[in-house]
Order: structure tokens, then C-alpha cells, then sequence
């Protein structure tokens, strides 16, 4: 790579990377082509002919399940499991800068959030909302709040209990994340903006978060697609509703068509247009801070 | 439930109803033999929804449709696995409404204490529920009752018990949704000779096509079935085994999997349909409607009848003991029109058997009755309900009339008093 | 870490900080705390009930020491799921980083390697579950893996070892959790200082010697960042295991699934209990080698 030329050495990871890729995109080609299969079709080549029916039986509704109300859900509590990660990972960041008590302890914890099975954190927090239930029936019922006595069934659901699931899993990787991040951050800057008499606030906002905002989309994509695809560490807390996982893994039970691949399509397809539209909002930003000319918080993540 | 509610307007139900089906004979028969006076009234839970909580194989969106324009109850699924069922109703008994529990579990629910009996003066056809369920037999014959057939846990002393009762009561813990009798399925195309018995499972001509299903509690029923086939043991009862046996049992499956029997055990419907159509297996334990699924795919499979009997299993509805007011009542509602025939018929039509068998005819045709309850040829081709064909005309239901699959039952799923030594053994087959 | 603070007061830390700490207290360390404590519980089959027993941990190691040197079911289990997991680290270390070094070192243009980035995250966003089913037309005995090595005449009958094996589950692994390696390592290359690079070829070190002493040294924690997320997703994964492995191969997070599925919290949480000091000690072990919060 100090020659301009482009050597062996290039072609050569050039072609594993091209291998790689394909090694990511062949199933997903399988599932885009046996989308297309026929009325009679199954879930295994051979093609029976080829149409949109199972796309068509898709904005139908799936089968059984209710797959475009798990969208929506999944969907929701994907963008909040996002911003709550940038927002809260970013302060932890802030926090880790400087030294405080708890800071190791806190640090372990985090790791330990990481590599605890997702199956264990979920069956304590469902237990842990269950006994929440029961106290607050039984205070309910105690101080005769009627609300509480009638109304109450449970606190659990995607947006207590699932969204708390959620976080323990994306919190660890966006507190690393932002650890890279300020780690490689030059203190200087916010060092010549204080000097020039701006607040703790301003330094802030007008000098770290146009830096580290690249980074922070790596950071927010990171928790929206941990969420979207979370199965273990929601299996047991999201109460009544289903995410569009456990839909999907429902939906394995009884679906034995094309339609799940149908989905899979769609999803993919979906994918491709936001994350190119992020992209480009990416670009948008550099554009604008190459003609500023600070490369700092360059990487991608 | 006030009285309002059990008020019935049988007529305008069953007209609406009937109207809206649209067949012509069936609506006659009904209305004129006047059978469902039980129907509630439609107005009393309009606007309820119901979480309905169950796998996915018995929730199907048609029959939430229907009952949201006949009762114009909001039924909200929660589909989730067979042991998910289980365990949310123990530890999570205030996320659902109402479930559709498997029988077999109810060893285990009831103790818990989150379930409540259901009363049976609520339930208009309690009386014409099968025998099947409240006697253990069938055309006045008794069938097998090993392992936990649903007899044994009808019915409960009072409403908030905790253990069963043997004799009849104004308590049941589930009303019955939908039952039916397992066997293998086979590829007969790939094996070209005619099965017999549960021993062929494991015979070592079909190295590396055979597949049991990986829930314990089941997987153990099919195992035994085979032990006794190949006549290494008799047991006393399959669905409550010793300590010995279930060793014994082990070990012939575990011989099994290391000489590379198995292809894959399965977890779920869809496996099982996969495992079967791709032609990774050709014999297999499996569920009537996934051998019609593989089936449908213009596979030849064959759910074929064994000499020694079926397994049999059994789901039901049951409710959440804190269930009241206005939800308690859309509950028993919904329970009542499920078993006035329109949701039986639609189950049947599927392979499965429904509760009360009288209405469950008078919602099929009467060519469908002939070819999915008494194992007649078919008359004409045999849709499922969502219309794609199923079998053409002359084809004969495998196994024959609902008398001939349900009398051989041999054994019920079951969950055994040494269940935590039979999961921890199981887990050491499957890591063996 | 001695960065200058953002604000001048000292307590800025600690409400900076609480957010995540009361996340973690309300949703890991007390459901963590319920299970340990449950470990030690009795259980029925439909009853947790508080007690002080270690029978649930006698159990999880239930012959174990008196049956030495064969191995008993959990030792066996552990060591299947150690085997995935060594494995699995070890490819997805050469493939992340080689992924990465080529976007890092090779390509030029910024839009590129991000475009290129992208590229790799994409299959990302669909659901795990059909990505893992999506391998069954591939591999499947009349898959068309097989269809293709048959018609090419490299084997005469049909192989069965592509699906429902050691080696798909391993494939699928790989598969699915290659990014969470690549993205760390990538990440620490791109901040490496090109100019150090430079320096290095200029001073006549070969392109081993670069990657060798230079470069591999400065992505030691993008490195050790990777390894932790895929050795803790690896050690308790039961789904993957599960669907890819046909049922057949045991994993620690399928036992504890099976009996918490029976309702067997106490010995459930006892193997958890088991596995969590295990991956702690990994981990414990990997953070010697390098302090991750010092070199980020």
C-alpha cells in the first residue's frame, strides 16, 4: 500500500472480500429467488414456476400471525432501543472521561451485561416483573385504589420490561463503542473552545457533538439492528405482545411457505433503502466538514 | 357473568351466522333442528379483546375474523411454542386472557394455581363434549389411557383447586379445542414397502432418515412406543415411567442417535414439514396437518397407521384465574361460539377433531364429514379451508374414520412424576 | 483515559453516568441477583420454592468427578460449546480482520470503504431466523450444493454432512456473527495514523513485518472487543445450535432453555450461574492480555 500500484497483494484480498461478500449474499439470494416461487412452491428448490403470489399473500397478512402489527411494534421499539443507545451510551462516554467512584464496577457490569446468556437476563426480568405485579396489586388493593384493583394487569410489555431487555443488550456495545470513540478524541479542541470562553454546554454542542456525529449513526444502526433482531433476551419479557422475531419464530410452527421468505425479501430490500439513505447522510456530513477541514472522529463507527 | 349476558337470542345468532356462510343446507338444518340455543347473546362483549394465548397451529386469523363479526370480540393472538404455552402460564399469568393449553400440562398448571376451573353451567354444550374427553371412550368403548389422557384431568373439585378430581363436576379445567392421534409419517415413495410398526422407526434401513420430535415430554412417548414395538420392554404405563425405564428408553435412543439414526430431531411444525418434503427424512414422528401440508406440495406422505396404536394429545381452552368483569364474560363467550360449530367444522377440515361433533357436522358439507370423519372416499376433491386442494376425489383419509383413529389411541402425551429425571436424561441423550 | 474534563464539576460524572448504571440495576444486576439466588432454591414441576439447597449445582455436575477421566454430560456439553466457540473465534478473526484490512489499507476513497461497509452490515438487518433456514435449500442433501458437486461429478452420491452437522452450524455462526468481529477491528484500524504506516515501510519493513509489528499491535483491542462479542454470543447461543445443528448437538444455552422450557428454574439458573463464571473467567483472562479501556 505505499505504491500507488496495485499489487497481488490487493487482488488478492480484493478477492477474499469479493468471497466474503458472496459468502453473505448467497443465502440471501436463495431466499430473494424462492420468494418468487410459485403458488404451489415450497420452502426448497425446486422454483414451481414463478410469481408474486407469496408477496401478494404477504400484504395479505401471513397466515395466522399478525406479521405487519410485530412490524410496526418491532419497528417503534427499534428507534426508541436507537436513540436511547446514542443518547445514553454518549453520556456514560462523557462520564468515563474523567474518573469517578463506581467507574470499574460500572465498567464490569457492563461486560457482564454482554456475556451473561440472554436467556438467563430474560428469565430474571420476567420473574423480577412478576413480583413487581404482585406488589403493586397488592398495594392496589390495600390502599383501595380502584384504578390499581380494576384496571392493573400487568407492568410488563415491549416498552417497559422489553425496551430494559433491550437496553442491557445494546448499552454494552454502545459503551464500547463511545470508549474507541473518546479514546481517539483530541482533548484540544474543547481545551481552545473553553479557553475561548464557551460553557461546559456549548463546548459540548458546538465542538465534541459535530465531531463525534459521524460515529454516532455506527452507534445508533448498531442499537436499532441488535433490537430488530433480539429473540433470546426477549423471549421471556415482553409480556403479551410479540416482537417481530418471536412473530417469525411463531410463524415457524405453522408456516410452510414461501412467505416467510417473501418477508425476508422485503426486509432486505428495506434495509437497502435506509441504509442508503443514511449513507448518504453520512457523506453530507464529511462533505461539509471536509470543507471545514477537521478529519477527526473520521471512522465509520 | 351477569344475566344479561347469558341471555341467549339462539335465532338471530344462528341465522346471522349461517347467512353469512352461506350454505344453504347446512343453515336449514341448524336453524330448523334448533340445536345451538345456546348461542349467546351478540351485543354483551362487543368491543372486548380477547389475548389469546396458544400456538400457532390452532390460531388461525379466519376464525378471529369470524368471531369478530359474530360477537364482535376482538381476539388478539399470541402465538408462541408448545413449552412457551406452559411456561407463560406459570410465570407470566397475567399477559394473556385466554390460552389454548395442551392437556398434558395441566399436571403441571393446575398446581401453580393460576388457572381457574371453568364453569360448566356457563358452557351451553358442555354436555355434548365428546366422550372421548369426559368418559375415555369412544362409541361407548373405552380407549388407551396411558400417559395423561385427558380424563384423568377433567374436572376439578371446586373452581380454584388445585388437584383433580376423578368424578364429574361442575368444573372443567379446559374445554376442549382441538384433539387428534399421531403416528409416523412416511415417504412411501422413497421406502417402496408397506410400514407397520413403530419399530421400523429405528430400523437401521433408514440410517440417517429418521427424525423424532426434541420435546422431551413427546419425543419420550414416540421412544416408548418404539421399545415396545421392537419388543424390548412392556411397560405398565408409558406416561409414567420409572426411573429404570425411562434409563432404559434412553439408552435404546441414544444407541440410535450415536450409530446415526437420526437425520435431525424437530421442534416445530415447519421443521417437520421440511425435514419430510425435502426428502432429508423418510420416516418420521410428525402431526396430521403437517403430513397434509407435504402433501399439498404434491409430495407423496403418508401418515401411516401403526399396529400398535396411536399417540394421542389434546388441547383445550383454560383461563387465567384473575380474569373478570367484562373480559371473564367475552372469555366464556368466545369458549361457546367456539364450540357452536362454525370453528369445529373449520378444524376438521384441517385433520384435526373438534369438541362437540354434532355442530362441528352440521357446519360441513356433507361429503367433507363422509371423507374427514368416517374415512369414506372422497366424493370430490377435498379443499382446506383456505381452498387449496388437499385431496382429490376418491382419496381415503390415512387411518380411516374418527372411530378407527381415536379407538386405537394407545397412549397420551403425558408428563410423568419423574419429569425433572426425564428432562435431565434427555438432555444428556441429546448431547450424547 | 486522562482526557480534560467537559465540565468543570465534579459531580458531571455521576448524572452522566446514571442513566446507564440505573438501566443495568433495574434490568440486569436484579434479574442477575433473582437467579443466583434461585439457584439455590428447590423447584416442583410447576413451583419455585425459596430454600438453601446446593442440589440444583450437584446436579448440573451430577457424576462428573466420580466418573473421571470419561467425561460426563456437562463436561461434554461444555467442551462441544468450547469447541464452537474456539473455532468460530479463530475464523472469524482471520476473516474479520482480512475484511477489514483490505477496506482500511486498500481502498482509498472514504465513500468507498464506507459504501463497501455498508455492503457487509446489510444482510444484517434481516431477521437471524430466515438467515439460518435460508442455508437448508443450500445444504440439504438434495440441496443445491450437492445438486452442483454431483452434476461436476466431485462426489458420486449425495453428501449428508453439509446440513444438520457440526460443519453447518459452524458455517452459520460464521455467518451470522462475522460483523460483530470485522466491526471493532475495522473501526481501530481506521483511527491507526496512516503516517506510522508510512514510516514503517519507508524504514524498509516488509508488508508482514507492517502488519506484524505495526498494525496488528494498534487493533489489539479493536481485536479483543471482536472476541468478546463472539465468544459470549457463541457460549450461549441455543437458537443457532439449534435450528442448524438439526436438534442433534448439544449447547450449555440449550440445556438451560430445555429446562427452564419444564419450568426448572433453580437448576436452570444453577448451570447459568456455572457458565456465567466461565465466560467471566475468559473474558478475565483476555482483558490480561490487554486493557481494553486503556488501549480503545
Amino acid at each position: 500500500m505505499h505504491s500507488e500500484k496495485r499489487g497481488p497483494a490487493f487482488w488478492f484480498l480484493a478477492g477474499f472480500f469479493g468471497l466474503y461478500v458472496l459468502f453473505l449474499y448467497g443465502p440471501m439470494i436463495t431466499i430473494v429467488v424462492l420468494s418468487f416461487q410459485g403458488p404451489q412452491g415450497g420452502l426448497t428448490f425446486p422454483m414451481n414456476g414463478v410469481s408474486l403470489f407469496w408477496f401478494e399473500k404477504l400484504f395479505a397478512g401471513v397466515g395466522v400471525v399478525d406479521i405487519w402489527t410485530a412490524f410496526g411494534r418491532s419497528f417503534r421499539l427499534g428507534l426508541i432501543v436507537c436513540i436511547l443507545t446514542v443518547v445514553i451510551s454518549v453520556m456514560a462516554g462523557l462520564a468515563f472521561r474523567r474518573k469517578f467512584r463506581g467507574a470499574g464496577l460500572l465498567f464490569y457490569v457492563a461486560i457482564a451485561s454482554l456475556i451473561v446468556p440472554s436467556i438467563v437476563v430474560s428469565l430474571g426480568i420476567g420473574l423480577e416483573f412478576r413480583i413487581l405485579d404482585d406488589v403493586i396489586k397488592s398495594l392496589g388493593n390495600a390502599l383501595g385504589i380502584e384504578a390499581i384493583q380494576r384496571g392493573y394487569t400487568t407492568g410488563m410489555g415491549i416498552f417497559t420490561s422489553g425496551l430494559g431487555a433491550h437496553l442491557t443488550w445494546t448499552l454494552p456495545f454502545g459503551l464500547l463503542i463511545m470508549f474507541a470513540i473518546f479514546n481517539r478524541f483530541n482533548p484540544s479542541y474543547e481545551e481552545a473552545a473553553r479557553d475561548l470562553g464557551a460553557t461546559p454546554w456549548q463546548t459540548f454542542r458546538h465542538v465534541v457533538l459535530p465531531i463525534i456525529a459521524p460515529s454516532l449513526i455506527g452507534v445508533g444502526l448498531f442499537g436499532f439492528t441488535l433490537s430488530w433482531d433480539e429473540l433470546a433476551r426477549s423471549s421471556q419479557a415482553m409480556g403479551a405482545q410479540n416482537t417481530l422475531p418471536m412473530s417469525l419464530q411463531g410463524l415457524t410452527t405453522t408456516v410452510t411457505t414461501p412467505e416467510i421468505y417473501a418477508l425476508g425479501t422485503l426486509t432486505t430490500a428495506i434495509s437497502f433503502s435506509v441504509i442508503a439513505i443514511c449513507f448518504a447522510a453520512a457523506i453530507l456530513v464529511q462533505k461539509r466538514r471536509a470543507r471545514r477541514g477537521s478529519d477527526a472522529g473520521k471512522g465509520v463507527v | 357473568m351477569t344475566d344479561t349476558t347469558t341471555t341467549t337470542t339462539g335465532t338471530a345468532g344462528v341465522s346471522r351466522r349461517t347467512l353469512l356462510k352461506g350454505a344453504a343446507a347446512t343453515a336449514g338444518l341448524a336453524a330448523g333442528s334448533g340445536m345451538i340455543t345456546g348461542f349467546p347473546a351478540i351485543i354483551a362483549s362487543e368491543g372486548v379483546t380477547l389475548r389469546y394465548l396458544g400456538t400457532a397451529v390452532n390460531q388461525s386469523a379466519d376464525i378471529a375474523k369470524k368471531a369478530k363479526e359474530d360477537l364482535g370480540i376482538t381476539i388478539e393472538y399470541v402465538p408462541v411454542t408448545t413449552d412457551e404455552v406452559t411456561k407463560r402460564i406459570v410465570t407470566q399469568p397475567n399477559s394473556f386472557d385466554i390460552v389454548d393449553s395442551e392437556y398434558f400440562s395441566l399436571k403441571k398448571l393446575m398446581p401453580s394455581g393460576n388457572l381457574m376451573g371453568m364453569d360448566s353451567t356457563k358452557i351451553k354444550l358442555a354436555d355434548k363434549i365428546t366422550p372421548v374427553f369426559t368418559k375415555g371412550e369412544i362409541a361407548g368403548k373405552q380407549i388407551g389411557d396411558q400417559g395423561t389422557a385427558p380424563k384423568k384431568v377433567f374436572y376439578l373439585p371446586d373452581q380454584f383447586a388445585t388437584e383433580f378430581s376423578a368424578e364429574p363436576t361442575q368444573w372443567i379445567t379446559l374445554i376442549p379445542t382441538v384433539y387428534n392421534a399421531d403416528t409416523l409419517g412416511i415417504r412411501p415413495d422413497l421406502i417402496g414397502r408397506p410400514i407397520e410398526s413403530w419399530a421400523e422407526l429405528l430400523n437401521p434401513e433408514f440410517k440417517g432418515k429418521a427424525s423424532i420430535l426434541n420435546i422431551p415430554s413427546i419425543g419420550i412417548m414416540d421412544a416408548a412406543m418404539v421399545v415396545e414395538a421392537m419388543g424390548e420392554y412392556k411397560y405398565p404405563d408409558k406416561g409414567n415411567m420409572t426411573r429404570e425405564e425411562i434409563d432404559l428408553t434412553m439408552k435404546v435412543l441414544t444407541e440410535a442417535k450415536q450409530s446415526g439414526q437420526f437425520r435431525a430431531f424437530w421442534s416445530d411444525f415447519n421443521e417437520s414439514v421440511n425435514l419430510m418434503s425435502s426428502g432429508e427424512t423418510v420416516i418420521q414422528s410428525m402431526w396430521s396437518p403437517a403430513v397434509t401440508a407435504v402433501r399439498s406440495k404434491g409430495i407423496a406422505c403418508t401418515f401411516q397407521p401403526l399396529k400398535e396404536g396411536y399417540r394421542s394429545w389434546a388441547s383445550g381452552f383454560g383461563l387465567p384465574k384473575t380474569l373478570e368483569g367484562k373480559t371473564l364474560d367475552g372469555a366464556y363467550e368466545f369458549i361457546n361460539w367456539f364450540l357452536s360449530g362454525w370453528a369445529g367444522a373449520y378444524l376438521n377440515r384441517q385433520g384435526y377433531y373438534s369438541a362437540v361433533l354434532e355442530t362441528a357436522k352440521e357446519n360441513m358439507e356433507p361429503y367433507e364429514w363422509a371423507y374427514w370423519m368416517e374415512g369414506k372416499p372422497a366424493e370430490k376433491d377435498i379443499l382446506a379451508p383456505d381452498g387449496t386442494l388437499l385431496e382429490k376425489a376418491g382419496a381415503v383419509r390415512d387411518g380411516g374414520s374418527y372411530e378407527d383413529r381415536m379407538g386405537s389411541v394407545a397412549c397420551w402425551n403425558a408428563v410423568m412424576d419423574e419429569n425433572n429425571y426425564m428432562v435431565r436424561k434427555w438432555n444428556e441423550f441429546i448431547a450424547a | 483515559m486522562a482526557a480534560p474534563a467537559l465540565t468543570t464539576s465534579k459531580y458531571a460524572p455521576y448524572w452522566q453516568a446514571a442513566p446507564i448504571a440505573l438501566i443495568f440495576a433495574a434490568f440486569f444486576l436484579i434479574p442477575l441477583a433473582a437467579t443466583v439466588v434461585v439457584s439455590f432454591w428447590e423447584y416442583t414441576e410447576y413451583s419455585i420454592e425459596p430454600a438453601f439447597v446446593s442440589q440444583n449445582y450437584l446436579d448440573v455436575f451430577d457424576g462428573c468427578f466420580a466418573d473421571l477421566p470419561n467425561l460426563c454430560v456437562t463436561f461434554k456439553t461444555y467442551l462441544s460449546t468450547l469447541k464452537f466457540c474456539l473455532i468460530v473465534w479463530a475464523i472469524t478473526l482471520v476473516v474479520g480482520f482480512t475484511t477489514s484490512y483490505f477496506l482500511a489499507f486498500h481502498i482509498k476513497s472514504l465513500t468507498v470503504q464506507m459504501a463497501l461497509f455498508m455492503v457487509c452490515t446489510i444482510p444484517f438487518w434481516t431477521s437471524n431466523v430466515i438467515r439460518m433456514i435460508s442455508w437448508i435449500p443450500l445444504l440439504g442433501r438434495n440441496g443445491l450444493l450437492n445438486d452442483f458437486l454431483l452434476s461436476t461429478g466431485l462426489v458420486t452420491e449425495r453428501q449428508d454432512w453439509f446440513l444438520y452437522s457440526d460443519f453447518s452450524v459452524g458455517l452459520a455462526f460464521v455467518h451470522l456473527f462475522t460483523p460483530f468481529m470485522a466491526v471493532p477491528i475495522f473501526n481501530s484500524m481506521m483511527r491507526i495514523d496512516k503516517a506510522l504506516v508510512e514510516a514503517a515501510y519507508d524504514g524498509g519493513a516488509s508488508t508482514w513485518q507492517t502488519l506484524w509489528n505495526v498494525i496488528i499491535p494498534l487493533c489489539k483491542p479493536g481485536i479483543a472487543i471482536g472476541s468478546i462479542f463472539v465468544i459470549t454470543i457463541v457460549m450461549g447461543d441455543y437458537i443457532t445450535i439449534g435450528v442448524m445443528g438439526g436438534q442433534q448437538i448439544a449447547s450449555i444455552g440449550k440445556v438451560i432453555q430445555v429446562q427452564m422450557n419444564y419450568l426448572q428454574f433453580p437448576i436452570a439458573a444453577a448451570n447459568a450461574v456455572v457458565l456465567l463464571i466461565l465466560v467471566l473467567m475468559i473474558i478475565f483472562a483476555m482483558t490480561k492480555l490487554v486493557d481494553i479501556r486503556k488501549e480503545l
